[in-house]
C-alpha cells in the first residue's frame, strides 16, 4: 500500500476536504437538534418515568444514526458526481486501481466497533432501569381480549373495561395477560408495551409523572377488529382524584355484585339483542367449551357456527328444534345430561339482556 | 490452440448432448440458466400480485376508518402480501433466479453440481405459489405472514394449506443451497480459488448454508402447526399445555437468518455492479467477503430480538441485543467499502448503476433504523408498530428489491443478447426512488407516534401521514410496471449489444449472450481476482468462446 500511498493519484484532494466539513457541519447540525432540540415530548408527552429514560436513549440513537446517514449519503453522491464518467474521458477510461487501504479499513472497523460499545452500555443502563426492579408498586392486572382490554385492581371484585385509571406518582406493577389470544399492551406515550400472550404474564413496571388522559394501543394482531383495538385508555390522575375514582368504582361495584343475575322464571325476551355484544359475550363466556366452528369441531361442547341455520343440525341437545327461544332456554337453565352438562344462567353470571345479546349474534353465524 | 488443447479432455470438458424438444428444453429443464430464467420469470409473476395486493392494502389505508375492504378481507390481503414477497418474491428470485443463471457461468462451471435436483428445486415453487392464492378460495390465512398462534389455530382453513405451501418453498430452499454450495465447493474452474471468486459468488457461498440449516426449522415450525391445526396436537395451543412462544422461537430462528438470504446475495450483485461501471477495484475485496461470512454467523444469533416483547426472561435480552449491534460493524464495513469503491472511479451511470447507488442510501437508512431497533428499550416502544413496517421495508423494497432491479439491468443482456432501454430505465429508477422513499419515510414517523401494524383502521391523525404513503405508492407501483414492460419489450427489440456490453471482467461475460446451453466450449483456467483494470484478463482457454469452433464432441457421442 505504501507505494500506492504515493502515487498523486491516490492522493485526496481539497474538494474532498470541503465536502468532509461541510458534511460535518450537517451532522453536528443533525446532532444537535436531537440531542438538545427536537421536542420530542410536543409531539408524545412523557407519561411515566420510563418514558423520559427511553427518550433519552432515542434521542442519542437518532442523533447518532442522523450522523452516520448523513456521511454515507453526503460522500455517495459526492463521489458519485466528482467521479462520474466525464465525454472527455473516452469508454475505455479507467479509475485509480487501489484494492484496498488496511489503515482505513482498520479505522472504519474500530471507529463502529467503539461505537457499538458506546450504544451498547448505554442501552444495557436504561434497559435496567426499565426491566430490573421489583415489583413493590401499587399491582394492576390487564387482560386482552378479542378486541377490548379488561382491567382488575386488587381488593375490587370484577373487572373494569372502560377506562384505566393510575395515581400520579406511584409505583406500578402492571402484569398483563389475555384471555384468547396474542395481545399487546402498549400506551405511546409511555413508551413501553409488553404482549399479552395466553399463559404467560409479562410485566410492566413503571411510575406516572404526568396527569393526563392516554391511548392504549394493540400492536399484536389479534383477530379481525385488531385495529378498533385502541378505543380504551389509561387516566393518570391526582392522588386525590383517583381516590375519589376508585372508591366510586369499589361501591358501584358492590351493588353490581348484589345484583349477580339470578336465573329468570318465565321466557326471556328476545328483542334488541346487540351482536356485537354478543360477540365479546361468547368470547368471554362460551368459548372455553364452544368453538366459532362447524358443529363438528368439539371442545368440550360442539361447535356453535350457525347453530340456527345449519340443516345437518335440525335439533338442539335437549332435542328441541334449534330455534332461537329453545337456544336461550338452554341458555338460561343450562343442560346435565347424557351429553355432558352446561352451566345455567345464573352459573354463567348472564343477564337476561345477556341471552338476547348471545342468541342474536348465535343467529348472526351462518 | 495450444493452450486449449491443454484443456479438452479433462473431466471437466464432459459435456452431455444438448437436450432436444420444447419440453426438455423449456420447460422441464435441466439447464442452470433455463432454469434461472424460469424462476425470474415465476418471481416477477408473483411480484405482479404481491404488488396488486400492495397496492390494495394501500387503497384500504387511505381512510382511517377503511372502508374499501372489510377487516377480514383486509387481513387476508396483507397476509398473503407478505408470505409472497418473502417466500415467493424475493427468496427465490436472489437465490432462484440470479443464483442459478449468473454464479455457475461465474466460476467456469457447466452447470451446477445436481441438474435434476435443480429441476426439482424449480418445479415445487409454482405449485407452492398456486397453493397459497388457492388458499383465497377456502379462506385465506390472515395472521400476516408471520402467523403467530393462537391467532392462526383460530385461522380459516386456508392456514392449513398456507403451511403446506410454505413448506414446499422451504423444501425448494433447502435443495437450492444443498445445490449451490456443493457447487460453489466442488465445480470451480482450475485456479478459481476463494480470493479469486467474484463477490456475487461469494454472496451466494455463504447463502447456502443459511438456506440449507435455517430453512429445517421453518419446516419443523410449520409441520408442528399443520398437525395442531388438522389432528389438534397442541405444541401451540396454551389452553392444552403447548406454547404460543414455541413457534415464534422456531419462527425467527428461521426468519431472522432469512432476512439475510435475501439480502446477502443482493451485496453481491452490488459488489459486481459497483467495480464493473465505477472501472475499479471493488475496494476491500477480502473484508467484503469476510464481513459476508460474519454477518452469516452472527445472523444465527440473534433471532429473539424480534421477540423483546413477547415475554423472555429479561437478562436472555441482553445477549440478543449486543449481538445484534455488533452485525452494525461488518455491514459498516460493506457499505463503506461500496462507497470507497466510488471514489477515484470513471463511473458511468447505467440504469444498473443507479439502482445499485440508490440501494447504498436506502439500505443505509434500513440499517440503521436495523440498529435502532436492537436497543431493546427503543424496541419496547417501536415494536410492532409502523416504525417496523418502514424499516422492514426499506431493507427489503429499498434494499432487496432494488438490488433486484440492478441485476436484472446488468445480467438482462447476457440472459438475451439484448440490452433493455436505458431511457426508460432511467426514468424508471427516479420514478422508483422518489415513490419508494415517499411510500415508506412517513411509516416512520407513524409509527413512533402511535399508528400499531396490521391495522384495517386507524386513528384519524394518522390520515394526513397515510394518504401521503398511498399516493406515492402508486409511482412506486407504475415504476415495476415500466421495468416489466421494458424487460418484455426488450426481449424482442431491445438493442443488440454483444457478448460484453458492459466491458465486466468476470467470466460469465467473456462467452456468447446468451451462453451455449454447455456454457464453456473448454473450461477456462483463472490465474487472478477478476476485478484489475489495468491487467489483461485473468483467464486462459476462452479463445474459441467466441469464434465458431466446435464444442468438444458431446460425450453419449462417443
Amino acid at each position: 500500500m505504501a507505494v500506492e500511498n504515493r502515487d498523486p493519484a491516490v492522493r485526496l484532494d481539497r474538494g474532498f476536504w470541503l465536502v468532509t466539513l461541510l458534511l460535518a457541519v450537517l451532522a453536528a447540525i443533525g446532532i444537535v437538534y436531537w440531542a438538545l432540540l427536537a421536542p420530542i415530548t410536543s409531539w408524545l408527552p412523557e407519561a411515566v418515568d420510563k418514558a423520559q429514560q427511553i427518550d433519552s436513549l432515542s434521542r442519542f440513537l437518532m442523533a447518532s444514526g442522523t450522523a452516520l446517514f448523513i456521511f454515507v449519503a453526503g460522500y455517495l453522491l459526492y463521489f458519485s458526481i466528482a467521479f462520474r464518467r466525464r465525454a472527455s474521458d473516452g469508454p475505455d477510461a479507467i479509475g485509480v486501481q487501489i484494492h484496498d487501504n488496511n489503515k482505513l479499513e482498520l479505522w472504519w472497523t474500530i471507529v463502529p466497533a467503539v461505537f457499538v460499545v458506546v450504544m451498547a452500555i448505554f442501552s444495557i443502563q436504561i434497559w435496567a432501569g426499565i426491566q430490573l426492579g421489583d415489583n413493590n408498586g401499587m399491582v394492576v392486572e390487564a387482560l386482552g381480549h378479542q378486541w377490548f382490554y379488561s382491567f382488575r385492581y386488587p381488593d375490587v371484585h370484577g373487572e373494569i373495561t372502560n377506562e384505566m385509571h393510575l395515581p400520579l406518582g406511584t409505583p406500578v406493577t402492571l402484569h398483563v395477560t389475555s384471555y384468547d389470544v396474542i395481545h399487546s399492551f402498549w400506551v405511546p406515550d409511555m413508551r413501553i408495551k409488553a404482549d399479552m400472550v395466553p399463559g404467560i404474564i409479562n410485566t410492566l413496571r413503571f411510575t406516572p409523572t404526568k396527569v393526563g388522559r392516554y391511548q392504549i394501543v394493540c400492536t399484536e394482531f389479534c383477530g379481525t377488529l385488531h385495529g378498533e383495538m385502541n378505543k380504551q385508555y389509561l387516566v393518570i390522575d391526582t392522588p386525590q382524584k383517583y381516590k375519589a375514582w376508585y372508591q366510586g368504582w369499589q361501591q358501584k361495584n358492590a351493588h353490581a355484585s348484589d345484583a349477580i343475575p339470578t336465573q329468570s322464571t318465565g321466557a326471556i325476551s328476545l328483542s334488541g339483542g346487540n351482536v356485537n355484544a354478543g360477540k365479546m359475550l361468547f368470547t368471554q363466556k362460551c368459548s372455553a367449551c364452544h368453538a366459532l366452528a362447524p358443529f363438528s369441531q368439539k371442545v368440550v361442547g360442539p361447535g356453535l357456527k350457525g347453530v340456527l341455520s345449519d340443516p345437518a343440525h335440525p335439533n338442539l341437545v335437549d332435542g328441541a328444534k334449534a330455534t332461537p327461544e329453545n337456544v336461550a332456554k338452554i341458555l338460561q337453565k343450562g343442560y346435565k345430561g347424557d351429553m355432558g352438562q352446561m352451566p345455567n344462567q345464573t352459573a354463567n353470571g348472564l343477564t337476561d339482556k345477556d341471552i338476547a345479546d348471545l342468541v342474536a349474534f348465535l343467529k348472526s353465524t351462518k | 490452440m495450444a493452450v486449449a488443447a491443454v484443456h479438452a479432455g479433462g473431466i471437466a470438458d464432459h459435456i452431455h448432448p444438448e437436450p432436444e424438444g420444447f419440453i426438455r428444453k423449456y420447460v422441464f429443464s435441466i439447464d442452470h440458466k433455463i432454469i434461472g430464467i424460469q424462476y425470474l420469470v415465476t418471481t416477477f409473476m408473483f411480484l405482479v400480485l404481491g404488488g396488486m395486493l400492495a397496492e390494495l392494502i394501500r387503497v384500504q389505508l387511505m381512510n382511517a376508518n377503511g372502508g374499501f375492504m372489510t377487516p377480514d378481507t383486509y387481513n387476508e390481503v396483507y397476509s398473503i402480501h407478505g408470505s409472497t414477497m418473502v417466500w415467493l418474491v424475493i427468496i427465490p428470485m436472489l437465490t432462484g433466479a440470479f443464483g442459478n443463471f449468473v454464479f455457475p457461468l461465474q466460476i467456469g462451471a457447466r452447470d451446477v453440481a445436481f441438474p435434476w435436483l435443480n429441476m426439482l428445486s424449480f418445479w415445487l415453487f409454482p405449485p407452492a405459489g398456486l397453493m397459497l392464492y388457492g388458499s383465497f378460495l377456502m379462506g385465506a390465512p390472515a395472521a400476516g405472514w408471520t402467523e403467530y398462534p393462537p391467532m392462526s389455530l383460530q385461522g380459516q382453513a386456508g392456514t392449513s394449506m398456507w403451511c403446506a405451501a410454505i413448506f414446499l418453498v422451504g423444501v425448494s430452499s433447502t435443495l437450492t443451497g444443498i445445490n449451490f454450495l456443493v457447487t460453489l465447493l466442488k465445480m470451480r474452474a482450475p485456479g478459481m480459488t476463494y480470493t479469486r471468486m467474484p463477490l456475487f459468488c461469494w454472496a451466494q457461498f455463504v447463502t447456502a448454508p443459511l438456506l440449507m440449516i435455517a430453512t429445517t426449522a421453518l419446516g419443523a415450525a410449520l409441520a408442528a402447526l399443520f398437525v395442531e391445526r388438522q389432528f389438534g396436537v397442541p405444541f401451540f395451543d396454551p389452553t392444552k399445555g403447548g406454547s404460543p412462544l414455541l413457534w415464534q422461537h422456531m419462527f425467527w430462528f428461521y426468519s431472522h437468518p432469512a432476512v439475510y438470504i435475501m439480502i446477502l446475495p443482493v451485496f453481491g450483485i452490488v459488489s459486481e455492479v459497483f467495480p464493473t461501471f465505477a472501472r475499479k477495484p471493488i475496494f476491500g475485496y477480502k473484508m467484503i467477503a469476510f464481513s459476508s461470512c460474519s454477518i452469516a454467523i452472527l445472523g444465527f444469533m440473534v433471532w429473539a430480538h424480534h421477540m423483546f416483547t413477547s415475554g423472555m426472561a429479561p437478562f436472555l435480552q441482553l445477549p440478543f441485543m449486543v449481538l445484534t449491534m455488533l452485525i452494525a460493524i461488518p455491514t459498516g464495513i460493506k457499505i463503506f467499502s461500496w462507497v470507497a469503491t466510488l471514489w477515484g472511479g470513471k463511473i458511468h451511470f447505467s440504469t444498473a448503476m443507479l439502482f445499485a447507488v440508490g440501494f447504498i442510501a436506502t439500505f443505509t437508512l434500513g440499517g440503521i433504523t436495523g440498529v435502532f431497533l436492537a436497543a431493546v428499550p427503543f424496541d419496547l416502544h417501536a415494536h410492532g408498530t409502523y416504525f417496523i413496517v418502514a424499516h422492514l421495508h426499506y431493507v427489503l423494497v429499498g434494499g432487496s428489491l432494488m438490488g433486484v432491479f440492478s441485476g436484472l439491468y446488468f445480467w438482462f443482456p447476457k440472459m438475451t443478447g439484448r440490452l433493455m432501454s436505458e431511457k426508460l430505465g432511467k426514468w424508471t429508477f427516479w420514478l422508483f426512488f422518489i415513490g419508494f422513499n415517499g411510500t415508506f419515510l412517513p411509516m416512520h414517523n407513524m409509527g413512533l407516534l402511535g399508528m400499531p401494524r396490521r391495522v384495517a383502521e386507524y386513528d384519524p391523525q394518522f390520515q394526513t401521514l397515510n394518504r401521503i404513503a398511498s399516493s406515492f405508492s402508486f409511482l412506486m407501483t407504475f415504476a415495476i410496471l415500466l421495468i416489466i414492460i421494458n424487460a418484455l419489450y426488450s426481449i424482442k427489440n431491445g438493442k443488440k449489444c454483444g457478448h460484453n456490453p458492459w466491458n465486466a471482467r468476470t467470466l460469465e461475460w467473456q462467452i456468447p449472450s446468451p451462453p451455449h446451453y454447455y456454457n464453456f466450449k473448454h473450461i477456462p483456467s483463472v490465474f487472478a481476482n477478476p476485478y484489475d483494470f489495468n491487467e489483461p484478463l485473468p483467464y486462459r482457454g476462452l479463445e474459441d468462446e467466441l469464434t465458431d469452433a466446435p464444442p468438444p464432441v458431446p460425450a453419449a457421442a462417443h
